[in-house]
């Protein structure tokens, strides 16, 4: 009796050992492999939808971990990438209408899916609202990016600023590779023409944002 | 005892919306309000409603949930919340509380997992769902006690590292992984404060408070739920409930947010 108890502690305690003794953090490509097989059975979802998870190059490269920045050839890669992304509108007019810019700067909403279905909005907002400070006084505006307060008073609208803003909308990630600043005209969120109305309200004298 | 919450809620509410405008206007956060109602959280009568659920004999098997092991052993719940996500050999698998609740109430009580599925995240101002309500009474029993998720098991460090990798994955047309907003510290969507994950204090709290009232929703509201609505606005498709993403990333950041003091049911706006 007493040797059987003992052979089973010592069995349990070799078996401890074992599953203590070898488990540890496994490397950066099981991990991934791992997640990533992670990330395709947890959502319901059309194919057309699923294509949402997959990462294109620039993402996967702008998903390190922790504090770690893209490297040289990384961000040079991104940056031409970018680059390589934008369109500009077919009437070759970067800047648009401003009031129009203003009215999809406070549109937090657009292509959110819920029980399958896309939300019905007439188009895409711009979210800019979540994330900048706006025109002055605005109180319910987000942080996460810089504000954006008289950007334009401060940039004034000659046509390399206009071309700089429109392509920093576009695909911030041109002047900014990895920046947390979505790059809402190079995915798809924002048409060229939607853009050219950010770009109105971010620079237009008469714009809220520069009063 | 039935307690009507609303008079004291609007008033709160109100209290809420003063002092976060006062706040703002002074330069202050807007954690006041927040604090204020924290005192009198509505949520507080989940736990006995899922205290009910958890003794009474349900589902096919006409069974309670008593022998439910939530790590600790049948039946054992004092701290066993504080200490998931964690691996459970009957499973092979890393669970989490939802994860865990689902396997118990098929297994033990003979339900089926689609329709607890279906029925797990009720609608706004409802009554709640049996999910929302067990997840917070088994949450409730570590109150007081530390989180202390552990890395034993090779598919606990798997989980782990595996949430890691996801907290920083990028995707979708807003190119949006969870770090983007819960990177920095004192950060908000619009007036809403952002929780700073990447910090032990901001990990910490999320560890700590989940299940919570959710002021806006008038229910309690679990991880899960979190997590879909956070990847809703991701542009995301839906997220399924209970899988393998979820756990990793609630593994990921319960683990860094060791050693704070559990106090389920939290209350956010």
């Amino acid at each position: 009796m007493m040797k059987t108890t003992w052979i089973k502690w010592s069995i349990s305690a070799v078996g401890g050992l074992v599953i203590t003794g070898c488990a540890t953090y496994p490397d950066q490509a099981a991990t991934r492999q791992l997640a990533e097989k992670m990330v395709f059975e947890a959502f319901e979802a059309s194919p057309a939808h699923m294509k949402r998870l997959e990462q294109d190059k620039s993402q996967q490269i702008c998903s390190k971990i922790g504090d770690a920045k893209p490297g040289q050839e990384d961000s040079a890669e991104i940056v031409r990438l970018a680059r390589a992304s934008i369109r500009y509108p077919a009437s070759g007019q970067l800047s648009g209408d401003w009031k129009a810019g203003d009215r999809l700067a406070h549109d937090g909403a657009g292509d959110r899916i819920r029980n399958g279905k896309t939300e019905a909005n007439k188009e895409n907002g711009a979210l800019c609202q979540n994330c900048h400070a706006l025109a002055p006084g605005e109180i319910n505006v987000g942080n996460v990016g810089p504000p954006l307060t008289g950007y334009g008073k401060q940039r004034g609208n000659s046509e390399a600023i206009v071309k700089y803003t429109y392509e920093k909308i576009y695909n911030a990630w041109v002047y900014f590779p990895c920046s947390n600043m979505p790059r809402l005209g190079a995915t798809g969120h924002l048409t060229p023409e939607q853009v050219t109305h950010m770009v109105a309200y971010l620079l237009d004298p008469q714009s809220p944002i520069n009063k | 005892m039935k307690i009507l919450p609303s008079p004291c809620l609007v008033l709160g509410a109100a209290l809420c919306l003063a002092t976060a405008t006062t706040a703002l206007a002074q330069g202050n956060d807007l954690s006041v309000g927040r604090k204020m109602l924290m005192e009198d959280n509505p949520g507080e009568l989940w736990i006995d409603q899922g205290k009910t659920l958890f003794m009474q004999k349900r589902g096919p098997k006409n069974v309670s949930l008593e022998q439910c092991d939530f790590g600790f052993g049948p039946g054992k719940l004092e701290g066993a919340a504080a200490r998931l996500p964690r691996y459970f050999a009957d499973t092979d698998r890393v669970e989490d509380l939802e994860s865990r609740l689902l396997t118990c109430m098929t297994t033990l009580q003979g339900f089926d997992r689609k329709e607890l599925i279906k029925k797990a995240i009720s609608p706004a101002a409802s009554s709640g769902s049996d999910m929302e309500a067990l997840a917070l009474y088994v949450t409730s029993r570590s109150n007081g006690m530390k989180v202390n998720v552990a890395l034993n098991h090779q598919k606990e460090y798997d989980m782990y590292k595996a949430g890691e990798y996801l907290f920083y994955r990028r995707s979708g047309q807003t190119d949006f992984g969870c770090v983007q907003c819960h990177g920095e510290a004192d950060k908000r969507i619009r007036l809403q404060d952002l929780v700073h994950m990447t910090s032990k204090q901001g990990a910490q709290e999320v560890a700590s408070t989940w299940p919570a009232y959710r002021g806006a929703h008038y229910v309690v509201r679990t991880m899960q739920w979190r997590l879909n609505d956070c990847v809703w606005q991701m542009r995301l498709p839906d997220l399924k409930y209970a899988t393998d993403y979820s756990i990793a990333l609630t593994m990921f950041l319960n683990r860094q947010g060791n050693d704070a003091v559990m106090q389920a049911p939290g209350f956010k706006r």
